[in-house]
């Protein structure tokens, strides 16, 4: 058997044999990337309040939870949907502000908030619930991204407990995924876009919700654009 | 044993049958036709939705298109690039020339970790290089955690197509199977239950087992960045629990820039599901402290995949994103499932891959199992014109014929030199016809239809009838008229 | 308008009533018809066989008859679809320059019936009349390689008449595929009988089409199994009048 740098070389050897019209160098290649032809859309064609009421729609079309709030209002909103759940131990990531907590705490009894500083897996199995920020909301699709800074968490907080609250605002929502592209000041070493709550269609393709992952989904979108 | 496939085929190239021989054993199984028909049919039926509401459809196959033909003209480029970011974020890239070189070095990283478990994510990557037996022959137990796969691995069954592996599977058989494997008796066949039990099943799995086995939709040259799409979320178990993640990939799924993924996600669910995004997809970056596996390695897989890059016509086939689209709207699919392809890859993409992976010593029949009616490449997200790719495949399984000196026992090939000759000239031609009115003759019925052929013949007339050749032809019509002053 | 008709060889050896009817739908639109006699086949076969070979001279033997007609029209899609998709890689990979630029030059003039009907001599009403219920099969030729849309039910909508069914999942293959009916010719059945499904369903008199080759396959197993329907080359529809039925 080969050892692994010999076939490095060989492997791109036989590539390039068989690549005559390869560029000749970084920027030929930069070039050529450039004059590739995109006429797909790119921009949105909505107002924002249409944009907003379709990522709604998308959302609810994916049997999640969808209110509104004012900003003023989110810490009330927050303790509203949490009380609703009836759920009481959160894990929150470490960025989360104080405000989304406290209200809730004071308000529902029995309210546990365990904030994510390195956390056993164990620890975040036990949690009933996880609330987040996000990063972007992409209407089309009805999607969530994440970036999975400190507000929004490391990506096994949003996968193992079983209630997810996202807290989206109206201003980081845009109509089409090329939009969200565009908005990357850099592209994010760690991404997940959620799009409704895991489901698989593999038995006769009946499309049953909730193998892994949060199976409720709610989502409290923040009207910042008023 | 298994219930789902009486009759069984082998999915390995160099094994399996003939694909008419192999289609025939599927074509005597009512129950899977169901079920695939079935499973298509609500495929279809999403994807056409919403291909009619995505407006500028045609103008993302261009651009996917496009982007992934630039690739492959320049691969060597983006794969190291795609080498140095990975690296430069924490991750190890591994390169395979072959298939028996990439579970090798998947054992060698295993070995390292002293796994004796792995987990993983559903590739169809890794069942082209046949890893799970050699794993478990190499005292590694493989679980695998993808609905369709659990539901084949357990049931022993082979995948039939490459985004719903099972759909060959319906919900009484996956019932016996589970309540089989997993002891459970009470076990009803609503597949809310089935799903229950899996998600059970797998709970512990995710969270004790250390060592985890992906593949990958994309990689992302710029960034080193990987990118898994899934619906069920056993991917996002995997890529984040455990401590080491080996990623199968081959070597032509990479994209050049993160922003190229706004074209291939866009087509990629639409195509596979019918939706208009994928529950999940997941992307990360070589290793990032505190989240997911603090080890992470990546093979790039060629195993016949820069041999298909050297050839003009054929290099298309490398631009194909797994989507299944094409299997989808395939009517040969539609009559005999996956497993008469006799590849983990089926369909009109297995079609052409499969051959040209095997250098085109083996599955030479598969080029010929296509009735060539185009609607794969209608639906092709990357615009791979498959019919196109089939023909000149078709053409040197012809020219490997053509020195063999068993090829005049080949009736086909006779015929076909024959006809050559009768069509060169037209007296050639006006003879062979005269000959075959009075040679058909004799299997004429009263009615003037043929219920009945020898050898080569009989192909034909064993489901249907032929009309028998009118007195005269055209063009003895024409001359006729002509004569006659029109 | 002149015109020189290509007739298939299948056409000349077994659907000569397809190529009657053609000329006299025509030679009633006033167009000057004319029968080249050398003519055989435009290498479809071997081509889709992998006998490109083979092909090539069959296809260079077109050109040759060809160059200097003023317009061909075919009445088959698969065989329009062969020279416009697959002469072109013929020549350039087994020509020379001179034969290749010839094609090229000849290309424009090559009409599927449909075409020249609708696209060269700019009619849909061709004064037939053909008084039954029909169902229109579109060949995957038809519809994905020539990309011939509207024409056909353009035409059969000016038939006087003519009772048009619709025809569900118009656009499946009916399993012909050429010699694909040999040499899978189980699964040239199984997709055949499921395309049967759909068009008997919709209790229609005749079965049409632009190719006799996909209606040879259908109304084998009609006939076969006894199935009331008929066939019929959409050709001869539109030849048909209401003194003078072409069947």
């Amino acid at each position: 058997m080969k050892q692994p740098v010999e076939s490095r070389q060989l492997i791109l050897d036989r590539i390039h044999a068989a690549t005559p019209a390869a560029a000749g160098d970084a920027s030929q290649l930069a070039d050529a990337y450039a004059a590739l032809p995109r006429t797909y859309i790119r921009r949105s064609s909505l107002s924002t309040s249409a944009r907003i009421k379709l990522m709604i729609h998308r959302l609810r079309e994916y049997d999640a939870e969808v209110v509104e709030s004012t900003p003023a209002d989110l810490p009330a909103a927050i303790t509203a949907q949490l009380a609703a759940s009836g759920r009481h131990l959160f894990v929150a990531p470490p960025g989360t502000p104080n405000k989304w907590m406290v209200t809730s705490a004071r308000k529902i009894t029995g309210l546990k908030w365990t904030i994510d500083h390195g956390l056993p897996i164990g620890e975040i199995e036990k949690a009933e619930g996880v609330v987040t920020a996000a990063t972007c909301g992409i209407a089309d699709s009805g999607t969530i991204v994440l970036h999975h800074s400190a507000t929004e968490g490391r990506r096994v907080l949003t996968l193992l407990p079983d209630y997810y609250l996202c807290i989206l605002r109206a201003s980081q929502i845009v109509e089409t995924l090329p939009e969200y592209f565009s908005r990357c000041q850099q592209p994010p070493a760690l991404a997940t876009y959620i799009s409704g709550p895991s489901a698989t269609a593999d038995i006769e393709m009946t499309r049953i919700k909730g193998v892994h992952g949060p199976r409720i989904l709610v989502v409290i979108v923040v009207r910042d654009d008023k | 044993m298994s219930h789902a496939t009486p009759g069984r085929v082998s999915l390995d190239p160099r094994f399996a049958p003939p694909f008419p021989e192999a289609a025939l054993i599927m074509l005597r199984n009512p129950q899977l036709r169901k079920n695939v028909g079935h499973a298509i049919d609500v495929i279809q039926a999403k994807r056409g939705k919403l291909v009619v509401e995505k407006t500028d459809w045609q103008e993302l196959r261009s651009a996917a298109s496009a982007i992934r033909f630039h690739v492959l003209d320049n691969l060597g480029a983006y794969l190291e690039q795609f080498e140095a970011r990975c690296t430069a974020a924490g991750g190890h890239v591994h390169w395979a020339a072959d298939a028996a070189q990439a579970r090798q070095i998947i054992l060698d990283l295993l070995r390292q970790e002293n796994a004796t478990e792995v987990i993983k994510i559903k590739t169809m990557t890794s069942a082209e290089i046949q890893l799970n037996p050699f794993l478990q022959a190499s005292g590694v137990n493989v679980y695998e955690t993808d609905l369709a796969e659990i539901i084949l691995q357990l049931g022993d069954e082979d995948p039939s197509h490459i985004v719903v592996p099972a759909l060959h599977i319906n919900r009484s058989q996956v019932r016996e199977i589970f309540a089989r494997t997993m002891g459970l008796n009470n076990l009803s066949d609503d597949p809310k239950e089935l799903t229950n039990a899996a998600r059970t099943y797998l709970r512990q799995k995710f969270l004790t087992v250390p060592t985890a086995i992906s593949g990958a939709n994309f990689l992302v040259a710029e960034t080193g960045t990987v990118a898994v799409v899934e619906s069920e979320g056993n991917g996002r178990m995997c890529l984040t629990l455990p401590q080491t993640m080996i990623s199968l990939v081959g070597i032509e799924k990479v994209l050049p820039r993160f922003q190229d993924l706004e074209v291939m996600l866009q087509l990629l669910a639409r195509s596979a599901t019918g939706e208009r995004m994928n529950p999940y997809t997941s992307l990360w970056t070589g290793v990032t402290p505190g989240d997911g596996p603090q080890k992470f390695h990546v093979v790039l897989l060629d195993n016949g995949r820069s041999s298909i890059l050297a050839k003009e016509k054929e290099r298309q086939t490398l631009k194909c994103i797994r989507c299944a689209a094409c299997m989808n709207a395939c009517p040969v699919y539609r009559q005999t499932g996956g497993h008469a392809y006799g590849s983990v890859y089926p369909g009109p993409i297995g079609a052409i891959l499969t051959p040209q992976l095997m250098q085109m010593k083996y599955a030479q029949t598969l080029p010929f199992a296509s009735s060539l009616c185009g609607a794969c490449y209608e639906v092709c997200p990357v615009k791979i014109n498959i019919p196109e790719v089939l023909l000149e495949l078709r053409s040197q399984v012809v020219n490997q014929e053509r020195k063999q000196a068993g090829r005049v026992f080949d009736l086909m090939y006779l015929g076909l030199r024959i006809a050559n000759l009768i069509f060169a000239t037209a007296w050639g031609f006006h003879a062979a016809q005269r000959m075959g009115r009075i040679g058909l003759r004799f299997f004429t019925r009263k009615d003037g239809w043929i219920h009945s052929l020898p050898s080569l013949g009989a192909k034909w007339t064993q489901t249907r009838d032929l009309r028998g050749l009118p007195q005269q032809t055209f063009h003895q019509w024409w001359a006729t008229r002509a004569k006659e002053g029109k | 308008m002149r015109a020189s008709l290509f007739i298939t060889c299948y056409n000349d050896t077994l659907f000569p009533e397809t190529g009657r009817a053609v000329v006299r739908l025509l030679e009633r639109l006033g167009v000057d018809l004319d029968f080249h006699p050398k003519q055989t086949c435009c290498g479809q076969m071997h081509a889709n066989t992998g006998f490109r070979g083979e092909a090539f001279s069959q296809a260079k033997r077109f050109v040759r008859l060809y160059q200097d007609a003023e317009t061909v029209v075919i009445p088959s899609s698969s065989c329009v679809a062969m020279i416009r998709d697959q002469y072109p890689g013929l020549f350039a990979e087994l020509g020379n320059e001179i034969l290749r630029k010839d094609f090229e030059a000849l290309l424009p003039r090559v009409y599927e019936l449909s075409e020249f009907l609708i696209d060269k001599l700019g009619v849909e009403d061709v004064g037939a009349t053909f008084t039954h219920r029909v169902v229109y099969h579109a060949s995957c030729h038809g519809v994905r390689a020539l990309h011939l849309g509207e024409r056909p039910y353009k035409l059969m909508a000016k038939v006087r008449g003519l009772d048009l069914a619709t025809l569900t999942n118009v656009d499946r293959c009916c399993g012909f595929g050429g010699t694909f009916s040999v040499k899978n010719a189980e699964v040239s059945s199984a997709m055949l009988t499921v395309k049967l499904q759909d068009v008997l369903a919709t209790k229609a008199e005749y079965c049409t089409a632009l190719d006799n080759s996909c209606l040879m396959h259908l109304g084998g197993a009609m006939h076969r199994e006894y199935a009331g329907m008929k066939t019929i080359h959409l050709a001869q529809i539109l030849a048909s009048t209401e003194t003078e039925a072409t069947l």
